[in-house]
């Protein structure tokens, strides 16, 4: 297991290498920071773009790769934003595995009834329609319910306290984009502010997986109902219902949390659209206000796409890792 | 007639009759699966037609006020209504959908080929060449697709529909390679390819003649699957406002992102216009429809292909 482990740990950092050198090239031969001083060199400064990366790579170690070459503390932000992706895919995970296990054992239970054919229809139309319109229609659906009530559960836009990173969009008003709004709250009021902005972003992310996941467990549960241990616990006088879940669902679990997170490169895909419609200023909001500014930082960049590669490579591993600790055979490939 | 007797039959006969025939006769049995592949088909005929069914000029504009903005209605046969500067939007979703289609049929058809090939090479080889073509796959997915296709347009820095091709298919072959490879390393072990072996077929007789046509079908299901996932990160990247501009070519993404430079008329700003539902609906729901579809006929070729496994 250890050496397994290891193979795949140095596979997944040679992975990583390659990506990031590939990103860094990309950028730093097309966009040039507008200033010199300290932090890396530039590539004009060094002969060629491999060793300006080989500098960069350099800083990391140290943290150094956290400042752009005009000095400019590129980190502080980066690691705001990763804290909001992570706080949004949280709040997703939750939503997925609850309802996931929960829709999936009932249509597995239930196999071939209405309420199971209703989830598969469900699952297919929520699997069906992209993130974007789904948020879309979450956002003007509370807005248009809560300016005719006036009851507003949810907010509709925005991270706690803060103005959106892109201006525009979907988003009231707010002001200098990025800036701090006087109302965020502290404590237990922050923490309630903050599910209340979650809440409809972590939805509409999470709606399109307990589709497709519930699916999983389904058919994976139906095979566990098949086996022939199932039909031992049975025999001993079991309830259906203990058999279902402490029996059938439990050796189900190991496919479906391998499969929850083999789909973390698409949830993290689908959360940039989510974080753009919801202005949650995370990773998403990030990326598409670097990119879009007229003199793009190639080392705001580099440091936002190496952190998201190295987030969607973790999570492959952890999926093999789970994989190979519950299935001893599949250590051998 | 119990399933299983039936199945047996069916692997009998596609022993005569050749695996995607017996496969398109299961396919022919489900209704729902018929009708979405009808309904993706004729929209993608609509779409390759737009210019017959509707031959105005595509930048037809009309700025008389009772023809801007106007919501669907009969009169004039603006069935979807009309947008900002009085274009019909019956007209713009065809050509939408025929933007959209000529980008994810070309890219899935190209990234289908070079994934059959690497994916063949990989699988029937193994060793060193699989381990660097697998790995130069990792390279490709270690971005969520539609991070590695933003990356990709700013370096481009404009879109064209080819732009997008070569990206899409740069990007989506690894997709294909994979399954095709886990499906050819499987088959590279069994007794008829020692058979051919024996017979002294060339390496590229046995990939061409045995290996691939037996691995047809997970080709042709990666391939349904590759259409929808490309016309989804298409429609995602077009709504962040990169790719193509609606204005020169319509695609079902920008028709629906059209929402974002209007504030969907949820702005606080009385200067901002508040787009009518209908500019966006109409695209979108056609958006809607053609993945809805392409996802049903991808789960029904793929049970069609495996019966057993879908008899679970």
């Amino acid at each position: 297991m250890a050496s397994f482990f290891v193979r795949r740990l140095l596979l997944a950092l040679a992975v990583l290498f390659a990506v990031s050198f590939g990103t860094f090239v990309f950028f730093a031969t097309k966009f040039y920071p507008t200033c010199s001083g300290a932090g890396p060199p530039l590539v004009g400064s060094v002969p060629n773009a491999a060793s300006a990366y080989f500098h960069w790579l350099r800083n990391v170690p140290s943290g150094g790769i956290t400042r752009d070459p005009c000095g400019t503390d590129i980190g502080a932000q980066t690691w705001q934003s990763l804290g909001h992706t992570a706080a949004l895919l949280g709040a997703t995970a939750l939503i997925v595995i609850v309802l996931s296990l929960v829709l999936g054992v009932i249509a597995a239970a239930r196999a071939g009834s209405l309420l199971d054919l209703a989830l598969r229809a469900f699952s297919y139309i929520a699997w069906a329609v992209p993130a974007f319109i789904v948020a879309l229609v979450l956002q003007s659906v509370f807005n248009w319910a809560g300016n005719r009530s006036g009851f507003r559960p949810f907010a509709t836009d925005g991270w706690p306290g803060q103005c959106a990173l892109i201006s525009g969009a979907f988003l009231k008003d707010c002001g200098v984009p990025g800036a701090p709004t006087p109302h965020a709250g502290t404590g237990l009021h922050y923490a309630v502010s903050l599910i209340r902005h979650l809440t409809l972003p972590a939805l509409a992310l999470a709606l399109a997986f307990v589709g497709a996941h519930s699916r999983y467990l389904r058919s994976s549960l139906l095979v566990a109902l098949n086996a022939p241990y199932t039909t031992t616990a049975r025999a001993k006088g079991l309830p259906e219902h203990t058999v279902l879940l402490r029996h059938a669902l439990r050796n189900s679990l190991a496919t479906f949390s391998s499969v929850l997170l083999l789909d973390f490169g698409a949830i993290f895909g689908a959360a940039l659209v989510v974080d753009y419609v919801f202005g949650l200023n995370g990773l998403g909001l990030l990326f598409l206000s670097d990119i879009q500014t007229a003199s793009i930082n190639p080392y705001a960049v580099q440091l936002l796409l190496t952190v998201t590669a190295a987030l969607v490579i973790a999570a492959a591993l952890l999926s093999e890792v789970i994989v190979a600790w519950l299935d001893p055979r599949t250590r051998l490939r | 007639m119990t399933t299983a007797t039936s199945i047996e039959e069916q692997t009998l006969a596609a022993h005569q009759r050749g695996l995607l025939t017996v496969a398109a006769r299961r396919f022919a049995r489900e209704p729902l699966a018929l009708a979405a592949l009808t309904v993706v088909i004729a929209l993608f005929i609509a779409g390759a037609l737009a210019h017959v069914i509707a031959p105005r000029a595509l930048y037809t504009i009309n700025l008389s006020a009772n023809v801007i903005h106007h919501a669907p209605e009969l009169a004039g046969w603006h069935l979807f209504g009309t947008d900002w500067v009085g274009a019909d939007m019956l007209q713009r979703t065809l050509y939408g959908i025929r933007t959209t289609e000529e980008v994810a049929l070309t890219a899935a058809l190209v990234a289908t080929l070079i994934g059959v090939l690497v994916g063949a090479l990989a699988g029937y080889y193994g060793g060193w060449l699989d381990a660097l073509l697998m790995r130069v796959a990792d390279l490709v997915t270690a971005y969520p697709a539609v991070v590695l296709t933003l990356v990709a347009i700013v370096y481009f820095r404009e879109a064209y529909p080819h732009t997008l091709i070569i990206i899409f298919a740069s990007i989506m072959w690894a997709v294909v390679a994979r399954a095709v490879r886990a499906h050819v390393a499987g088959l590279r072990e069994q007794e008829f390819v020692d058979a051919a072996r024996a017979l002294g077929a060339s390496d590229a007789r046995i990939i061409f003649r045995h290996l691939l046509p037996n691995a047809s079908g997970t080709v042709l299901v990666a391939a349904t699957s590759l259409i929808g996932q490309i016309i989804l990160i298409d429609a995602t990247v077009e709504f962040f406002d990169y790719g193509l501009p609606a204005s020169v070519s319509p695609s079902l993404g920008n028709l629906v992102a059209d929402v974002v430079q209007f504030k969907f008329g949820l702005s606080s700003d009385p200067a901002a216009v508040g787009l009518g539902w209908w500019t966006w609906f109409f695209p979108g729901l056609t958006l809607v429809l053609i993945l809805v579809c392409i996802n049903l006929v991808g789960d029904a070729l793929d049970d069609a292909l495996n019966p057993v496994a879908a008899h679970h």
